[in-house]
């Protein structure tokens, strides 16, 4: 057969437990295949065995793999093809991308065949392509980046060799709508191109279909969560300060320099999820991290249920900082690798709430099971956890101080459809008992349809997104979009800017 | 790869040798007990030295004072280069500026010149303490501030942050452990240059007085009979080898766990 192909693969881990498999797949040339399966079902692990790339730990038991009709042997071979032949886009591009080089630097690292020239012209071209202008991106470094750009450089240092085997593993989860059509169109190219094949890694349905020829599912699909799923009761107490009070915030951009937001005034009340949304690199992350004292430039003043919050996160007391938690973007750095899991959420509840060590630990275990981890990620190193599985532990550990209000910058983005659903889900339930108000970053219309106020950043402000349709959930007693700033002014579901 | 048995082995044997060698040497290591430069044979193992003493006996006791010194040292220095690096690299700014341009300083100056001004300033020990903490710790302290300011930003340092943990406890439970292994191997390099600083001063008579035995100065001492007995200057020699090998080697075990221990061990690893 000419294309990719890889039959009866296996993946065990070092004690010779399967993880995966077997597995076949097969890519015709010219051909696109989407990979699919819950988070922590070895979809990476598959790709990986089959390019020899598996991290350590993990090896490959069996199976075969084939361009062409030609076998590729496991051990040299494989790295050699590897290196030769194929564009592979990691999990958690950001990390991937050297520091201390430039973008133009990053996307001459692939091999090419050409003049270094050539190369750049390609280069350039395929950012466009991609929606960055190479004017503006060309000379950063991966800390200059935003979540998405940096995800689209990794992708373009990918495809601008135009290699014959390209993996891309989660190529969206931190791209905005607009950004995702670039990416299916240059993707769309190499559809039907000879010698050419495709593997998408992916748990977003939506994307393999209009991406794929073929879409392979990968491993069981987890039991569904236990717990309690009630309904949702929620009472508007519109005597209460708002939870979280943004009044004429301004926020420097990270390294300094430039005024990323201006004037962003904004309420949200207890029980509220808001969403913010708009395209990458404008400012979701660093308006979030502004708030969590993570990042000191601006000004203004935020207030956490009616106290004034100060700017640094080492000037709060206790009580502040319990009443913010913040999860971040990225779940692989997010947990310590030499801690467990179940240490990890144990901790705020000693730190923060003087809970007791048996306390701390029986919160640890009744939060992993709120969160849908299995009781055993808690003896494990997060290394051991699969990218959903570790995005779960940070938001549990968020969840550990028992905040009044979360920020949770793309905490779905790392996840399959039905971890996020949990996710939201969990979120949901927390608003309606604890009455946590929400303030989620992200680029996935569906994550912000379920929220009941939605807010865009437009040219440095924010601007009030159409009125959130609810996704036919029951909104409670809140009145939809009324909760701004100053409460009973007027009603702004027209576009105007949010106070 | 290296096999964690025999790492183990010869670790063990050079510290059994530098603790129980002294009392495991056949005749007294200072008095003469045969002719002066007697060849390897039956009685003398390894022959005797210009004094007619055997040479055995000194090789066996005499390693304890040169472990404990150049262990001493080196742990001295990375503590010391640890404290920096974490200020430096934590606190940055003005600390900052301050702590390199300290290391920038002890750098520019050749340690061996460093080891022996001491050596005229301070009796033996102390002066391989100050040697190996002022040539050793500036490249520590380099190393781990560089690290340090890699792992503030991360996701679990900010986190702890957010919790309201103190610098201490963000020091001690979050950024030593993700540094452990780069702290652990400049650690093996200050043991090894301990070793070499602390023979290099007892060679050049700084150290242990002629009497008592010594390898550095048994190679100094028995130079002059190499023709006679080789034995009295390559049997302390290998010594010092084995045992700067051993020290290596006790960081590689040290970092490298046994990948079966990881597995099934409960949550110990970081207390909570």
């Amino acid at each position: 057969m000419r294309g990719y192909e890889i039959t009866g693969l296996s993946v065990a881990d070092r004690d010779g437990r399967p993880i995966v498999g077997p597995v076949d797949l097969a890519v015709p040339s010219g051909g696109v295949a989407a990979v699919m399966g819950p988070s922590g079902g070895g979809k990476t692990s598959a790709v990986l065995a089959a390019l020899d790339a598996l991290p350590e730990g993990l090896r490959r038991v069996g199976g075969r793999v084939s361009w062409n009709g030609s076998v590729i042997r496991p051990g040299r071979s494989a790295r050699r093809w590897r290196r030769e032949h194929a564009g592979l886009l990691g999990q958690d591009p950001a990390s991937d991308l050297h520091p201390l080089r430039t973008v133009t630097g990053l996307l001459l690292e692939s091999p090419f065949d050409g003049s270094r020239a050539e190369h750049r012209e390609a280069a350039h071209r395929i950012l466009r392509r991609l929606g960055l202008d190479p004017a503006q991106v060309a000379r950063r470094r991966p800390h200059e980046l935003s979540g998405g750009q940096a995800q689209r450089v990794a992708l373009a240092r990918a495809v601008v060799g135009d290699p014959a085997l390209l993996v891309l593993d989660e190529p969206t989860s931190g791209l905005d709508p607009e950004a995702l059509e670039r990416v299916l169109q240059v993707l769309g190219e190499r559809r039907g191109a000879p010698g050419r094949a495709t593997i998408v890694i992916t748990h977003d349905r939506d994307f393999a279909e209009r991406v794929a020829d073929s879409v392979v599912a990968l491993g069981d699909t987890p039991p569904e969560r236990p717990g309690r799923r009630g309904p949702l009761l929620r009472v508007a107490e519109p005597g209460r300060p708002a939870a979280l009070e943004l009044r004429s915030l301004a926020v420097a951009a990270p390294g300094g320099g430039t005024v990323l937001l201006e004037g962003v005034d904004l309420g949200v009340r207890p029980g509220e999820l808001v969403a913010l949304t708009g395209p990458s690199g404008s400012g979701k992350s660093t308006l979030l991290r502004a708030v969590a004292g993570l990042h000191p430039s601006w000004t203004g003043s935020v207030s956490v249920a009616g106290q004034e919050v100060p700017h640094r996160v080492e000037e709060r007391g206790r009580a502040l900082l319990r009443a913010v938690q913040f999860v971040g973007q990225d779940p692989r750095a997010a947990l310590h690798p030499s801690h467990r899991v179940g240490s990890a959420l144990a901790r705020p509840a000693r730190v923060l709430l003087g809970s007791s060590r048996d306390q701390a630990r029986e919160s640890a275990v009744s939060l992993a099971a709120e969160v849908g981890l299995p009781a055993e990620a808690l003896h494990r190193t997060p290394a051991r956890l699969s990218g959903g599985q570790r995005q779960r532990a940070a938001i549990a550990r968020a969840l550990a101080a028992q905040p009044g209000v979360l920020l949770a910058d793309e905490v779905t983005s790392a996840l399959d459809g039905r971890t996020a659903r949990h996710v939201l889900e969990l979120l949901d339930a927390l608003r309606a008992d604890r009455g946590l108000a929400v303030l989620l970053a992200t680029h996935d219309p569906a994550v912000a349809a379920r929220a009941d106020r939605v807010l865009r950043i437009e040219r440095g402000g924010l601007v009030e997104a159409e009125a959130a349709v609810g996704a036919g959930r029951s909104t409670g007693g809140v009145p939809e979009a009324t909760a701004v700033a100053a409460p009973g002014e007027g009603s702004p579901t027209r576009p105007e800017r949010c106070r | 790869m290296v096999n964690r048995l025999l790492a183990t082995v010869l670790l063990a044997a050079v510290l059994a040798t530098a603790a129980l060698g002294g009392w495991a040497a056949p005749y007294d290591p200072t008095d003469p007990v045969a002719p002066p430069w007697q060849g390897s044979g039956p009685g003398h193992l390894l022959g005797t030295d210009a004094l007619g003493r055997d040479v055995w006996s000194r090789v066996l006791s005499g390693g304890a004072d040169l472990l404990a010194v150049s262990v001493t040292a080196a742990l001295a220095a990375s503590a010391t280069g640890l404290a920096g690096g974490l200020a430096a690299g934590w606190l940055g700014g003005a600390a900052d500026r301050v702590l390199t341009a300290l290391t920038d300083l002890l750098l520019a100056v050749p340690s061996l010149l460093l080891a022996l001004v001491a050596a005229i300033a301070l009796p033996g020990p102390a002066a391989v303490v100050v040697a190996t903490v002022c040539g050793g710790a500036p490249l520590t302290l380099r190393v781990v501030r560089d690290a340090v300011r890699a792992v503030r930003t991360t996701g679990y340092v900010e986190a702890a942050r957010c919790r309201g943990e103190s610098t201490a406890a963000i020091a001690l439970r979050e950024i030593l452990p993700a540094m452990k292994g780069t702290v652990l191997a400049d650690l093996g390099l200050r043991l090894v240059v301990a070793v070499q600083i602390a023979s290099a001063l007892n060679v050049l008579g700084f150290g242990t007085p002629p009497p008592e035995p010594d390898w550095a100065l048994m190679l100094r001492e028995n130079m002059a009979g190499v023709a006679m007995n080789p034995w009295a200057v390559a049997a302390p020699a290998l010594a010092l080898g084995l045992t700067t090998t051993a020290l290596a080697l006790s960081v590689y075990l040290a970092t490298d766990r046994d990948p079966r221990a990881t597995t099934s061990r409960e949550d110990t690893r970081a207390g909570i």
